[in-house]
C-alpha cells in the first residue's frame, strides 16, 4: 500500500470515528440544552421559597426597568431576573425597592441578589459578595442636546451631578476635576429631571443607561461622550450567600450563550450593544 | 523633621502603588520565571508552580490582579489556544499509523473507561446530561506530561509508549468532539436534532478545513512567503486563530478548532524543526504559562477545603485514575501487554493537564461548572500528575528498551550538495520522505578548506531551495578535507535516518569509489546518491531487482528503494525490472529514477541526461541496512 493511501487510510478512519463519536455523542443529547441548572454549576435557594427577590432602586428606569415596582413591563435587568428564575427553576421574580446607597452599603431588604447596574469596587466587597460581571461598559456623559463636551476644559466648565454612592461621584472629581462640586442626587429620576430643567449641565451613567435614557428623552438629552475607561457591572449579593456560585455560573452561561447581548439590544437597542464605536472619547486626565 | 518636610522638595514628590498593563505583565512575568523553578525546587512538576503562583497573585490571594481584570483573562485564553494547539503539533500522527490497530484498541479503552465513570459519578451527584457527559469528556483525555522522561530512558519506540502516545492523538480528539458537543449545547441550545445537525455540519467544515484546506494553504504559504522565519512563526500562529474562527462561528468551542489545526499542520511542522522550536519557545514562554496563571487565579483555597470540593475531587481521582488504570489492564489482559508495560502506558496516560484544564475552564465559561468543580480538578490535575511520575519511575526501568531497529526513515534526514543547483530537487526529495514520519530535513554544503570563503555566501541559495520544497533547511557549510569523514561526523551528529548525497557525476567517481559509498560503508544509515537534477518531478521510476536476500526476499537496499519511491512519487510510480544495469540515458525529462545498487560499477555508467535524476540507494552488506530495513512498514 503506497504511503499516501495509507494516510488518506488513517484519516478516513479518523473521520468515520469522529462522525460515530459525534452520532453517539448527539444521540446521548437528548437530556441536554434544557438550560436549567444542575448541582455541577451550584445551587440556589431562594429566600422565599419558589420566587426570586430582586433589589433595585429605581424602577422604572430607562430601558433597564420598564413598567412600575407592581406592574414591570420588561427591560434589561427585569429580563436578566426572569432568566435566573427560569435557570433555577422559581416560578417568579419579586422586586424591592431599595436606595442605591443601602444597596452598596450591603443592606438588600432581604432581596436574594440585586441587579442595579452595580459596580463591584473593594469597599462594596466589605459587605456584598459579587457576581461575575454581566457587563462591562464605559462611564457615559449626558447632557441636554446642543451642550458642547468637546474637550476636557469644556468638561469642567459644566455643572456635573451624580447619583449618591455611585462610582461616578469619585470618577468626576478625579478624571474630569469640574470648576464647581458635583451635585449628589438620590434616585436616576430625580438627576434626570435636574437635567432636564437645567440644574445641572452633565451627568454621568453607564453607556447602556446613558443610551437609553437618551433615546427615552425625545431628543432632548444627547449621550454625548464616554470615559476612556470602562467598569464592570455585576449582580451583589449578601455578604457569604451560599447562592453566589450559582449566580456566578449563571451569568458566564447568559454571556457565553448571548443572552446578556440578546436583551441589551432588545431593551436598550442595538445602538447600545454597539455604542463603544459610535459615541465620542472624552479625554480626561488619565487618557 | 516633620516641620522640615514642606520645605524639602521631597514634600512634593507623590508616589502611586503600581497599576496598568505594565504592573500586570511585571507580575505575572515573574510568576512565570519564578513558579516553575521554585516547586522544582521540592520536585514538584513546574506546572504547579505557575497555578500556585497564579493564585498567589490572583483574586483569592495577594489580589495583585482583581477580578475584574480582563489582560490576563482574555491573554490566557489566547495561551489556551495556543496550547492546544501545539498538543496537535506536537503529537506523532505517524505513531498511530505504524501502531494502528494497537493504537485504536487502547485509545477506545482509555477514552470509554474515564469518560463511562466520570459520567457515572456526574449521574450520581444528580448532575445534568451535559455537565456529566463533559466530566467524562475531561477525565478521557490525557496529556503526555511524562513522556520526555519515558523518551529519556530510550523507550520512545518501545510498543507500549507509542501506543499508549498514538492513543493520545485519538483520546483528546474524541474528548474535544464531546466538549464541542457539551458546548454546543449548551450555548446555542436547540432541540437535540438541531444540535446534532449543527454539530455534525460544523466539525465536517472543521476538520475539512483543517485536515484538507489548512495544509495546502499553509504549504503554499510557506513555499512563498516563508522565506522569512518570523512570517512562518506568523503564519503557523495564524493558522490556528483562523481555525479557533472558524469553530466558533458555528458554535464550537475555539480550542477544538486550534487543536485540529495543529492536527492539520502536523506534518508541516515536524516536532524538531527550527518552526516547532519557535513555536514551543512562544508558548512555553509566555502564551502556555499565562493561561496557566489564569487558571491558578480561579484557584481559592476557602473553596478547595471545602468538603464539597474535597468530595467531587476524591470523586474524580477515583473516577479518572480508576478510569485509567482499568483501561491498562484490560489492556495487559486481552492485547498482550506485560504488567511493566502497562503499567507504563497508565503512568503515561493518567495524568491530566492540557485538555483536562481546557475542558474544564470551557465548562466554567459557559456555566455549566462552578468553582468547587474547577477546584476539584486543580487537585485531580496535581494527583495525576504525582501518581503518573510514581508510576512511570517504578515501571521504565522495568520495560526492555526496544531492540534496535533503526528509526523511521524519515525522520531525520541530511541532505549534502556539493552543487547548490542540486539542492531543489535534494530538499524536494527530503521533504517528501521525511512528511510521512514528520520528520526534518537538514541541508549541507559541502566545501574543500581552499573553498570555504567563496562557498559560505551559497547558503542562502540552499535556504531558498529548502523553503521553496517547504521544508526550513537551516543549511550548513561544512569544511572538510575529506568529504566522506565530513558527511559522515555530520550524519552521526545530527543522527540521521537517512543521508542523500549530492553528487554531480557518476562517471567522477574515483576508482577508489565515491564518498557516498565510504560514507555508506561506514556507518548504520541508510544512504543515497542523487545525480542529475530536475525541476519538477513528473514521473518517478523504481527499479526492481530480483529477491536475493534470505528467502528470496529483496535486499533490504531494494526495500528501502521501495520505500523512497512510494514516499516520493505517491501514485505516480512505474516500476521497471532491472537488466543488468540502469539505462540511464533513456530517462525522459522530468523522470526520478531510484534504484538499489547492485554493485558499486553502476554509478561510473549511470549519469542521467539533462532534466533527469537518478536515486541510487547503496547496499554495503553490513548489518545496519538490515536493521534499517526492519523499521519500515511492511
Amino acid at each position: 500500500m503506497r504511503v499516501g493511501s495509507r494516510g488518506a487510510a488513517v484519516r478516513c478512519s479518523t473521520s468515520v470515528g469522529t462522525a460515530c463519536l459525534v452520532l453517539v455523542a448527539a444521540a446521548a443529547f437528548s437530556g441536554c440544552g434544557t438550560r436549567s441548572t444542575s448541582p455541577a454549576a451550584g445551587t440556589f435557594t431562594p429566600a422565599t421559597p419558589g420566587v426570586l427577590t430582586v433589589a433595585t432602586s429605581d424602577v422604572p428606569s430607562p430601558g433597564f426597568w420598564e413598567g412600575t415596582p407592581t406592574h414591570l413591563t420588561g427591560g434589561f435587568e427585569y429580563e436578566l431576573a426572569l432568566a435566573l428564575a427560569d435557570r433555577f427553576d422559581l416560578r417568579s421574580v419579586r422586586i424591592k425597592i431599595v436606595s442605591f446607597h443601602r444597596v452598596v452599603a450591603g443592606d438588600l431588604d432581604g432581596a436574594d441578589l440585586a441587579l442595579d447596574l452595580i459596580t463591584p469596587t473593594d469597599a462594596r466587597k466589605e459587605h456584598l459578595d459579587f457576581s461575575t460581571p454581566y457587563l462591562n461598559e464605559a462611564p457615559t456623559v449626558v447632557v441636554r442636546s446642543g451642550t458642547s463636551i468637546s474637550d476636557l476644559a469644556t468638561a469642567q466648565d459644566l455643572q456635573w451631578g451624580a447619583i449618591r454612592s455611585t462610582t461616578f461621584v469619585d470618577l468626576i472629581d478625579d478624571l474630569v476635576a469640574p470648576d464647581d462640586p458635583v451635585r449628589i442626587y438620590d434616585d436616576q429620576h430625580a438627576e434626570t429631571l435636574a437635567l432636564l430643567r437645567g440644574q445641572i449641565d452633565a451627568a454621568m451613567y453607564d453607556l447602556p443607561s446613558a443610551v437609553a435614557i437618551a433615546d427615552n428623552s425625545h431628543g432632548r438629552l444627547d449621550a454625548a461622550a464616554q470615559l476612556p475607561q470602562p467598569e464592570n457591572i455585576a449582580a451583589a449579593l449578601p455578604e457569604g450567600s451560599d447562592n453566589a456560585q450559582a449566580v456566578d455560573s449563571a451569568m458566564r452561561a447568559f454571556i457565553a450563550d448571548g443572552t446578556v447581548h440578546d436583551l441589551l439590544e432588545d431593551w436598550v437597542g442595538s445602538d447600545a450593544a454597539n455604542a463603544s464605536k459610535s459615541i465620542p472619547l472624552l479625554h480626561t486626565t488619565l487618557s | 523633621m516633620s516641620h522640615l518636610l514642606p520645605t524639602l522638595p521631597f514634600a512634593s514628590l507623590s508616589v502611586k502603588s503600581p497599576s496598568g498593563p505594565a504592573w500586570e505583565f511585571l507580575i505575572l512575568f515573574l510568576v512565570v520565571i519564578l513558579g516553575p523553578p521554585i516547586v522544582r525546587r521540592f520536585r514538584g512538576p513546574g506546572i504547579v508552580g505557575l497555578i500556585v503562583g497564579g493564585y498567589v497573585i490572583g483574586p483569592y490571594g495577594l489580589n495583585l490582579i482583581g477580578a475584574g481584570d480582563q489582560t490576563v483573562p482574555e491573554l490566557g485564553q489566547l495561551g489556551l489556544l495556543y496550547l492546544m494547539f501545539v498538543a496537535g503539533v506536537e503529537l506523532d500522527l505517524a505513531l498511530v499509523r505504524i501502531h494502528r490497530k494497537a493504537v485504536a484498541g487502547f485509545a477506545a479503552l482509555t477514552f470509554a473507561f474515564p469518560l463511562a465513570f466520570g459520567y457515572l459519578v456526574g449521574f450520581s451527584l444528580d448532575w445534568n446530561v451535559a455537565a456529566a457527559l463533559l466530566l467524562g469528556a475531561l477525565l478521557s483525555s490525557h496529556t503526555l506530561l511524562l513522556y520526555p522522561t519515558v523518551r529519556q530512558a530510550g523507550l520512545s519506540a518501545e510498543t507500549g509508549v507509542a501506543t499508549a502516545v498514538g492513543a493520545t492523538v485519538l483520546t483528546d480528539t474524541a474528548a474535544l468532539v464531546v466538549l464541542a458537543a457539551v458546548s454546543g449545547s449548551e450555548v446555542e441550545g436547540g432541540t437535540p436534532a438541531t444540535i446534532a445537525l449543527q454539530l455534525v455540519v460544523g466539525l465536517s467544515v472543521l476538520i475539512g478545513f483543517s485536515l484538507g484546506v489548512l495544509p495546502l494553504l499553509a504549504r503554499i504559504a510557506f513555499r512563498y512567503l516563508g522565506t522569512d522565519r518570523v512570517v512562518r512563526y506568523l503564519l503557523a500562529f495564524a493558522s490556528f486563530l483562523a481555525a479557533a474562527t472558524l469553530a466558533e462561528s458555528f458554535g464550537i468551542e475555539p480550542i477544538v478548532g486550534a487543536f485540529f489545526a495543529g492536527l492539520g499542520m502536523n506534518r508541516l511542522v515536524p516536532n524538531e524543526g527550527p518552526l516547532m522550536e519557535r513555536i514551543d519557545f512562544f508558548g512555553s514562554a509566555v502564551f502556555v504559562p499565562i493561561f496557566l496563571v489564569s487558571v491558578g487565579m480561579l484557584l481559592n483555597p476557602s473553596v478547595m477545603i471545602e468538603t464539597e470540593t474535597l468530595k467531587l475531587a476524591g470523586l474524580f481521582i477515583v473516577a479518572g485514575i480508576g478510569g485509567k488504570t482499568a483501561a491498562s489492564l484490560v489492556a495487559h489482559l486481552t492485547m498482550g501487554y506485560s504488567r511493566p508495560q502497562a503499567t507504563l502506558m497508565l503512568g503515561l496516560t493518567i495524568p491530566q493537564a492540557a485538555a483536562t484544564l481546557a475542558a474544564t475552564v470551557v465548562g466554567f465559561n459557559i456555566g455549566l461548572f462552578d468553582q468547587s468543580v474547577v477546584n476539584a480538578v486543580l487537585v485531580l490535575i496535581l494527583v495525576s500528575i504525582i501518581v503518573g511520575t510514581l508510576l512511570v519511575e517504578r515501571s521504565k526501568a522495568k520495560v526492555a528498551p526496544p531492540v534496535a531497529v533503526g528509526q523511521r526513515l524519515g525522520k531525520r534526514i541530511l541532505v549534502t550538495v556539493e552543487d547548490p543547483a542540486q539542492a531543489p530537487l535534494g530538499f524536494t526529495i527530503g521533504a517528501r520522505v521525511a512528511a510521512p514520519d514528520t520528520g526534518i530535513v537538514r541541508g549541507l554544503l559541502t566545501s574543500s578548506p581552499d573553498d570555504a570563503h567563496s562557498r559560505s555566501s551559497l547558503l542562502d541559495e540552499l535556504s531558498a531551495a529548502g523553503f521553496a520544497a517547504g521544508v526550513d533547511t537551516e543549511p550548513r557549510l561544512m569544511v572538510q578535507s575529506s568529504l566522506a569523514d565530513g558527511i559522515l561526523n555530520a550524519a552521526v551528529a545530527e543522527e540521521a535516518s537517512f543521508v542523500l548525497i549530492g553528487q554531480k557525476s557518476g562517471a567522477a567517481a574515483s576508482a577508489f569509489g565515491t564518498s557516498g559509498e565510504a560514507v555508506a560503508a561506514a556507518t548504520p544509515i541508510p544512504v543515497a546518491i542523487l545525480l542529475g537534477q530536475t525541476a519538477t518531478i513528473r514521473e518517478v521510476q523504481l527499479v526492481r531487482t530480483e529477491p536475493t536476500g534470505a528467502n528470496h526476499t529483496p535486499t533490504p537496499a531494494a526495500r528501502v528503494a521501495e520505500e523512497l519511491a512510494n514516499r516520493i512519487g505517491g501514485t505516480r510510480v512505474r516500476t521497471r525490472d532491472a537488466d543488468g544495469a540502469v539505462r540511464a540515458k533513456e530517462l525522459e525529462p522530468g523522470a526520478l529514477c531510484i534504484a538499489p545498487a547492485e554493485s558499486w560499477q553502476l554509478l561510473a555508467s549511470s549519469d542521467p541526461p539533462e532534466g533527469a535524476a537518478i536515486v541510487i540507494v547503496l547496499e554495503s552488506g553490513m548489518p545496519w541496512i538490515e536493521d534499517a530495513a526492519e523499521a519500515l512498514p511492511a
